[in-house]
């Protein structure tokens, strides 16, 4: 069954045809053709594949994309400003927290997520962890990319953020 | 779509996404068969793609996340309600759940991650009906009732009834649930939800308890103690509430209760842990839920 498909995705509304057993997660790599969004399990475990729908982080391959008609749609290019990186991406590059850069986009989107919910709040250690579970990361054993979310946090104190 | 062994792709679907109840029960009259109803995905999805739920070619998917009569959280004349389809990240920000429900609270944030919780709803949890559903066993000691609706009319029952089995409901092919109810929690009640798992975030309970008390003047009244993974369904303990009724707490007593939990549930051997395993663990972790208890009513 083929159904039409608005989005607006990272800021631009666009018009799809998809069908309807096609997941969130293969109508943005194969139509939108954002190679940001990592498939690995295909069952909510990893988080790779997270992206934001209406600015809340949810495993783009557990949502039918027909089941998210006119949403607004954010994924790792969308961070990416005048090909300037986004002041977290640069908070990860400074505290290396990437390493084989798999896991990084979806880490990136809700890390993202969660410093736009933390206005004018502390971010703990816990939080940030609690808040992270859903993003496996095989390589860096969490330690930098905690340091990463508070020195993004920083720099978005700091007013240097969009 | 097929990535690597393991991983089915979804089958060929015709989708509706109905706007109401009134809708939704039109489609249930005469939608195509075989058809299924889903709301946040995340048990259909991973049961699709593991094998463990199949179709010989194509299914109707009836979406249930477009209704918005059945998205709601709301206190009423000491009872809260829940709509069918509210997601687990609104149960858990939620004032009235964390003033008049704790426990699920509880419950809840031990459910998958954040990106889970934002797309799962209470409803498909229940209608899971896994034993080790994490919603269940706090709903059990808040005695919950649920409603089913259906083009031939609506029933409430009392969670307890509607379990039959694991993966196992009374529920009829053309129902939905549509409602979660339980009287709010009194300011003299303190409850808890525990669960052990092969890790401690993102995982399914090996075993899990919800333990609620009224404590008057240091004793023990209206003791309930559910529990998740110890039986075909997530079961009250009724031996063991029985026990510490009219108690006071004290260590002895506490772990005189363990072991009537222990010797209470005859749990299986399954991929993630033996009987005997979870028997021991059962014991402990009621053990630790009523001293929690104890310690946030001194
Ligand atoms: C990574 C991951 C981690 C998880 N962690 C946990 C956990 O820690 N604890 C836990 O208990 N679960 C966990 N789950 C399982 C799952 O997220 C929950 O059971 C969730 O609440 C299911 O809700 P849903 O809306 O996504 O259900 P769906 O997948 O949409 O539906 C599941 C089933 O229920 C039926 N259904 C749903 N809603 C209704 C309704 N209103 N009326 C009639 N039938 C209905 C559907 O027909 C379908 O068969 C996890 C899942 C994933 C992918
Ligand atoms: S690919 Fe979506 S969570 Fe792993
Ligand atoms: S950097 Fe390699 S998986 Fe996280």
């Amino acid at each position: 069954m083929k159904i039409p498909l608005n989005l607006t995705i990272n800021g631009d509304t666009v018009e799809l045809t998809v069908d309807a057993n096609e997941t969130l997660l293969h109508v943005l790599r194969n139509s939108a053709s954002l190679q940001s969004v990592h498939r690995s399990c295909e069952e909510g475990e990893c988080g790779a594949c997270t992206v934001l729908v209406n600015n809340e982080p949810v495993n783009s391959c557990l949502v039918l994309a027909v089941s998210v008609q006119g949403a607004s749609v954010m994924t790792a290019e969308g961070l990416v400003r005048n090909n300037e990186p986004h002041p977290i991406m640069k908070a990860f590059t400074d505290e290396l927290g990437i390493q084989c850069g798999f896991c990084t986009p979806g880490m990136l989107m809700t890390a993202y997520a969660l410093i736009n919910r933390c206005e004018g709040s502390e971010l703990t250690d816990e939080f940030i962890r609690k808040s992270l579970q859903g993003n496996l990361c095989r390589c860096t054993g969490y330690v930098n990319i905690v340091k990463a979310v508070k020195k993004a946090k920083q720099n978005k104190d700091a007013g240097y953020w969009w | 779509m097929k990535n690597f062994i393991g991983s089915r792709s979804l089958p060929d679907m015709i989708y509706h996404a109905p706007e109401s109840i009134e809708k939704l029960f039109l489609l249930l009259s005469d939608a195509a068969r075989p058809f299924r109803i889903v709301a946040g995905c995340t048990d259909f999805i991973p049961a699709v793609r593991t094998g463990r739920w199949s179709f010989d070619e194509e299914v109707t998917i009836i979406d249930l996340k477009q209704i918005k009569a059945l998205n709601y959280i709301e206190h009423q004349g000491g009872m809260v309600h829940i709509g069918a389809c509210t997601r687990l990240t609104q149960i858990l920000e939620s004032p009235e759940i964390q003033e008049k429900a704790p426990v699920l609270a509880r419950a809840v944030t031990t459910m998958g991650s954040w990106q889970v919780r934002n797309t799962a709803t209470i409803g498909g949890n229940i209608c899971m009906s896994s034993p080790a559903g994490d919603t269940i066993p706090a709903l059990l000691v808040l005695d919950a009732r649920v409603t089913l609706a259906g083009p031939d009319g609506e029933e409430e029952m009392l969670l307890k009834e509607f379990l039959t089995g694991p993966g196992q409901n009374t529920m009829e092919d053309n129902q939905v649930m549509t409602r979660i109810s339980f009287p709010a929690m009194e300011k003299n009640e303190t409850a808890c939800f525990k669960k052990i798992g092969n890790r401690t975030a993102v995982i399914i309970s090996i075993v899990s308890t919800a333990v609620r008390i009224t404590l008057e003047h240091g004793v023990c009244r209206n003791v309930k103690i559910a529990m998740g993974s110890v039986a075909p369904t997530p079961i009250r303990i009724n031996r063991a509430e029985a026990f510490l009724e009219g108690k006071r707490l004290d260590q002895e007593v506490i772990h005189r209760c363990g072991a009537l939990v222990s010797e209470e549930i005859s749990p299986i051997t399954d991929l993630r842990a033996s009987g005997d395993y979870r028997r021991d663990v059962a014991a402990t972790l009621v053990k630790r839920a009523i001293a929690e208890c104890m310690e946030e009513k001194e």
